[in-house]
């Protein structure tokens, strides 16, 4: 990139008379584990367009105001889940907000209920230990046939949903049942689970049910529907959940 | 606060009610255990004592909690049960607040005017 372009790409976020900007405040939870001992709110006011994402606004606080602010982000197009946050008030990815529909205050808190690292990047360990533990992977020690494993259209549809999960975390963080058991398996698993329960192709049902059939398992939904509301692929993860229940319940004994 | 919607306080007020609920049928249970101390016993005193003010209302609140608890619950059984009682929680859940009103306003109206008057 020659150094203009870089320029003129600073300079677009800077108040022109041809593009509407709005002036905003943006709060964020900081916390530095060398250096702080308790979270703090930090603010930041500045000057954005209506159309910029969040995510546009924590680069510009970060690459021109301060260098120190952490957060996570990859694609930055609403597919690798890397940038849930907690964003006036309800959990969503900072790629896929925009500033006009938040008006000109902005609060931005990391995802609750996983320990915070630093600012906004949290321990994802345990979300992705509960991920793992419902198997998520094709299960089917049948000799495969000659050609592939075939599916319908009907049956490939009853698990499609659940096929569009990233991973973001935004779910699970937003479930009062996991801010005060961090233990419980979370939505998040839950889905990924009944992505491979209702394949046809699949044989691993009764595994992946035993697990979550556990103490902190899928019993533990409350049906706060939080999780449902903050998924930022649509997924509708109560029923979802209440599907897996029912599957259960009704299993052969 | 996190800003759920309808589903996050059905929950909450369902756990509130609850533990209400819980609570109250303790207390409940002590009260009545009083008789065994016979006519001489501590019961009368036990119940004048329910006369209070912060009683008389938490009573009340108890009422509603009740009735809220146990048609929210039907609700959470549609939900359990039915292919479509997610889809509808929303519209179930404003029915659980209006049928609550609905049989809590004429409790108020009978009950209120006896408590105020003393009896």
């Amino acid at each position: 990139m020659e150094p203009n372009e870089a320029q003129e790409s600073i300079e677009a976020t800077e108040p022109n008379e041809l593009i509407e900007t709005v002036d905003i405040v943006v709060k964020i939870k900081r916390f530095d584990p060398d250096a702080d001992s308790r979270s703090y709110w930090a603010e930041y006011t500045l000057t954005a367009r209506p159309s910029d994402r969040v995510l546009d606004v924590m680069h510009h606080i970060k690459w021109e105001v301060d260098g120190s602010l952490a957060f996570r982000r990859s694609c930055a197009h609403g597919i690798c889940g890397s940038d849930a946050m907690l964003i006036n008030g309800v959990n969503r990815l900072a790629c896929k907000v925009l500033v006009k529909d938040l008006g000109s205050k902005i609060v931005i808190e990391p995802i609750r209920g996983l320990e915070v690292k630093k600012d906004l990047i949290v321990d994802m360990d345990s979300f992705f230990e509960s991920y793992k533990a419902v198997l998520p992977y094709m299960i089917n020690d049948e000799a495969p046939p000659a050609a592939e494993r075939l599916q319908s259209p009907e049956e490939r549809a009853r698990f499609d949903e659940t096929t569009k999960c990233i991973l973001c975390a935004a779910c699970t963080t937003s479930c009062p049942v996991f801010w005060t058991n961090g233990s419980y398996i979370g939505p998040a698993a839950i889905v990924n689970a009944h992505r491979f329960i209702f394949d046809s192709r699949d044989k691993g049902t009764a595994q992946r049910l035993d697990v979550m059939n556990a103490g902190n398992g899928l019993w533990r939904c409350r049906t706060a529907y939080n999780c449902t509301e903050a998924c930022p692929r649509d997924i509708p993860v109560t029923r979802a959940i209440e599907e897996v229940r029912r599957a259960m319940l009704f299993r052969g004994a | 606060m996190y800003r759920g919607r309808e589903g996050q306080w059905a929950f909450l007020l369902h756990r509130v009610s609850g533990v209400a609920i819980a609570l109250f049928l303790l207390l409940h249970v002590l009260d009545i255990s009083l008789v065994m101390f016979g006519p001489d016993g501590p019961f009368d005193a036990f119940l004048a004592f329910y006369h209070n003010w912060p009683f008389r209302i938490g009573l009340l609140m108890v009422i509603a909690g009740v009735v809220y608890h146990a048609l929210n619950g039907l609700r959470i059984i549609l939900m359990d049960f039915t292919t479509w009682g997610v889809r509808y929680q929303r519209q179930l859940w404003y029915g659980v607040l209006g049928l609550t009103t609905a049989i809590g306003v004429p409790v108020l109206w009978i009950v209120v005017p006896q408590i105020v008057g003393g009896i």
